[in-house]
């Protein structure tokens, strides 16, 4: 049987230092209650921060589903001190790239910056966390955008497919698409949206991480002056949301070029002691073009362009995924080999795949670890699914320590049969004939 | 020039570029082909594409199995892509393994385009065109070169049309390739934490033999097109409006300040995000400078609901005209400039990102720029700059609409 041996829920995280490969990673707790981490990278020139807060579509109520993403878009509309033009300035002035994006679980706010504009770029953050003013315009404009951008997403298969399969996979909760729909956006209000903020975006929910050349000192001084006193420095948000997965096959009719065709069930989550076994599964199937699915789906066969397997991790889950478009007679063919290039792995799974797909996740600690940008959202992901910084050397032990048994034992003890499909174009797969988009269970309208 | 950056021509003609990183832990290595859609033929439409494809496909020495498996063996991050004006194949791994990089690279350029492959491969392109056709931004961008560049091969798509490719002789591809891919037209750019003497003594191993085949370039600069074009397309909800304008080439002095000025009035802080997207006319406006080397334009662009085309064009024209009239602000290109360096900053942390730079760098100037060159050329963009252009390039004619959505307009 296959244990969870997580680390996950770390709730008062200790000082702690992590010597990995020359560079110290620290990870504590300010007084004002932020967790925070630090990896101090003394050669870059360039700095890389995250705030993650622990809320995002799955805390919406449901009446107001979108909400998460209007406060997310709506923060830095207008401040204490500054109207949203002159925040874009101020951010531009230190030459700021930022991003802010929302999701199941979490929102985040990310930028990169000189080592020199770090402190003001954290306290222009801080101002806009701290100080919303929320504009009524600016909030019906982004209720207005977010209408504009669900018709939008018509025009896009893949992201289509995405909404649908997400709501059969996660259920009510975290199945929410991050726009909301129509009817919920039209109930949202300049007063929810703060009472979301007030709710949600305080210490007790705040998770900041730091990747460049300062030292953690200086890092959690700055953070401290700037965050002291944000509100509630209670420790909140770190719970599993309930996920409800149903297992259907659905079709759902569009006029495309091709099918688009989508695929989950459920695998381990992220704090699992089989995770990295899973990791190599993925490798295995879609981790570069030698990868199984690339190879028997496109390059013997010919039948996409396009074809991949992926997991998604929320707190307590892991979701496995494999993605294919294709021509609309191609599907079923498509469909099927699939599946059984899944199924197959278990009965002929070579050495040598094994080890080059663990070699690929490894590599990319040497290429994508070379950007600050990578090294500070790999710390970020740590601390929220395992509470804690994780070395190099951990992380390449555990995945040296995958054997091909090891793979067949997952193969063998993790489910395929239970498993949710979806596709979107003309033509429906065969076996789902008859199924075609008879489930609404979030008030959606057919593509 | 700085000694981070080495040069090297081996005597067939090969151009190597070399930038050493030393605080990086990985490497990068990549052929840029001095190829694309714009060398080809009407009938041969997605040639150089179609050959990018099979160009994975197997080498004297190596299956399409060796070459995924020898790529992956290395932990390689590694693609290919085509474009109008090259073609660029690379590979990003742990710098312990450059030099097995270079050699695969190398090996992969004299392609055997084996015979039995060639069908296979027509299948994954035929289905590649499909997946583009359902994909907004993809069909409005084809129709917008197809109708501004009218007879020209710029008219032409990347991936050709699924009558070419569905055409496609492998013999019209082999004299394609063995014209296009000879030494003297491709450059090897490697950047990392490599030793330069070394690259360019394994690169004359694994090169050197190559025979250069005094290729030229035909290329001329279209005749742009002014007035207006619509394609309506039922399946699409959305519509994607574009107004285009001459603007100068990739090698002009002055593409900082068309880059700032093209960020001020259509980039992420802008006057189009501000007045347009914000005032809920689109959910995106913005700025395109299309360069190539002989010439180059300004495209703006917006998608939005098909009944907002009007005023969303009207908001576009408004601020271009404004910003012809009044200019640009200091602090607007200040704020742009402080942009750029961060963006230089970033740029020099990834060896991948340093070899696309250096790329660029060598089909438009022929040679490197240094970060400093770079810094230079942003700190010369000033206010009068920004206007000298727009008074040589103004964005207030009727340039060229393109509209592509659900609604036929204009009619």
């Amino acid at each position: 049987m296959l244990t969870d041996d997580g680390h996950r829920g770390n709730e008062n995280p200790k000082r702690e230092t992590v010597g990995a490969s020359m560079t110290e990673v620290v990870h504590d707790s300010l007084r004002c209650g932020i967790e925070y981490g630090v990896v101090a990278l003394p050669n870059r020139h360039v700095v890389s921060f995250q705030f993650r807060f622990l809320s995002g579509t799955g805390s919406e109520p449901v009446e107001r589903l979108g909400l998460a993403h209007v406060v997310e878009d709506t923060l830095d509309k207008g401040t204490a001190k500054r109207s949203a033009q002159e925040l874009s300035d101020a951010f531009d002035a230190i030459g700021a790239g930022r991003n802010g994006g929302t999701g199941r679980e979490t929102t985040t706010f990310t930028c990169t910056v000189l080592p020199e504009n770090f402190e003001q770029a954290v306290a222009l953050h801080a101002e806009f966390l701290r100080t919303p003013t929320f504009p009524a315009d600016a909030v019906d404009v982004c209720l207005d955008l977010a209408n504009q951008e669900i018709e939008a997403l018509d025009d896009d298969p893949a992201g289509l497919v995405d909404k649908y399969i997400s709501r059969k996979v996660y259920g009510p909760l975290l199945g929410r698409h991050t726009l909301g729909e129509p009817e919920t956006l039209e109930r949202i209000e300049r007063a929810d949206v703060e009472r979301f903020w007030r709710e949600h975006f305080r210490a007790g929910r705040m998770m900041a991480t730091v990747a460049g050349p300062l030292p953690p000192k200086q890092v959690a001084d700055v953070l401290e002056k700037y965050f002291d006193g944000f509100g509630s420095a209670k420790r909140d948000g770190r719970n599993e949301f309930p996920i409800e997965f149903s297992p259907t096959t659905t079709h759902y009719e569009k006029d495309l070029q091709q099918e688009q065709i989508g695929i989950c069930w459920p695998g381990l989550p992220a704090t699992h002691a089989e995770f990295p076994t899973q990791q190599a599964v993925l490798g295995i199937l879609s981790g570069g073009m030698s990868g199984r699915l690339f190879t028997e789906v496109r390059e013997k066969r010919g039948l996409v362009y396009w074809v991949g397997a992926w997991q998604e991790t929320p707190r307590g889950a892991g979701m496995i995924f494999l993605g294919a478009s294709t021509t609309p007679e191609r599907c079923d063919q498509t469909y099927s080999t699939l599946l059984r290039e899944v199924d197959r792995l278990a009965e002929d799974i070579e050495q040598a795949e094994l080890d080059r797909a663990i070699t690929g996740i490894l590599a990319q600690q040497d290429t994508r670890g070379d950007t600050t940008r990578s090294r500070c959202s790999e710390l970020a992901s740590d601390l929220f699914f395992y509470g804690r910084p994780v070395s190099f050397e951990e992380k390449t032990a555990k995945l040296r320590a995958v054997t091909v048994d090891k793979i067949r034992a997952y193969l063998r003890d993790v489910p395929r049969d239970r498993r949710c499909v979806v596709t979107l174009g003309p033509r429906a797969l065969s076996e789902s004939r008859g199924t075609t988009g008879h489930e609404q269970p979030l008030h959606t309208t057919h593509a | 020039m700085s000694n981070r950056y080495t040069q090297h021509t081996l005597s067939n003609g090969l151009r190597i570029v070399i930038e050493t990183m030393p605080d990086v832990r990985s490497a990068a290595a990549g052929f840029m082909v001095n190829t694309g859609a714009r060398d080809e033929v009407r009938d041969a439409a997605g040639v150089s594409h179609f050959l990018e494809h099979m160009m994975f496909k197997g080498t004297g020495k190596r299956t399409w199995r060796d070459i995924t498996v020898d790529f992956d063996r290395m932990g390689s991050s590694y693609n290919a892509f085509t474009s109008e004006d090259r073609t660029v194949y690379y590979g990003w791994v742990p710098t312990a393994d450059i030099e097995k990089q270079m050699e695969l690279l190398a090996d992969m350029m004299r392609s055997t385009l084996p015979t039995e492959e060639f069908e296979m491969e027509r299948k994954v392109i035929l289905e590649e065109i499909a997946m583009s056709k359902d994909n907004l931004d993809h069909v409005a961008f084809d129709f917008l070169q197809e109708r501004l560049f009218e007879g020209h091969p710029l008219a032409w798509p990347v991936l050709g049309y699924d009558e070419t490719v569905a055409s496609m002789k492998r013999d019209v591809m082999w004299e394609y390739f063995q014209a296009r891919y000879a030494p003297d037209n491709l450059i090897l750019v490697v950047a990392g934490n490599v030793d330069a003497a070394r690259v360019i003594a394994t690169a004359e191993s694994l090169c050197g033999s190559w025979k250069a085949s005094g290729t030229k370039d035909r290329r001329m600069p279209p005749k742009l097109r002014t007035g207006a074009v619509s394609l309506q397309v039922e399946q699409f909800k959305q519509q994607v409006v574009a107004l285009t304008f001459p603007s100068v080439s990739a090698r002009d002095p002055v593409v900082e300040t068309v880059s700032a000025m093209s960020t001020i009035l259509g980039g992420d802080n802008s006057r189009f995000f501000w007045n347009i997207v914000q005032k809920g006319l689109a959910t995106r406006a913005g700025t395109y400078h299309m360069d190539y080397d002989d010439f180059g334009v300004m495209i703006l662009y917006a998608t939005c609901q098909p009944e907002n085309c009007e005023v969303v064009l009207d908001g576009m024209r408004t601020e271009a005209k404004r910003m012809g009239k009044d200019g640009v602000q200091e602090h607007e290109v200040q704020r742009v400039k402080n942009k750029r360096r961060t963006g230089l900053a970033v740029e020099s942390e990834a060896p991948y990102h340093r070899l696309t730079q250096l790329m660029d760098d060598m089909q438009t100037h022929g040679a490197p720029r240094t970060v400093e060159q770079m810094l230079a050329e942003v700190d010369a963009v000033s206010i009068r700059s920004v206007g000298e252009y727009l008074e040589k390039y103004p964005l207030t004619g009727e340039g060229f609409l393109t509209s592509v959505g659900p609604r036929r307009w204009p009619s």
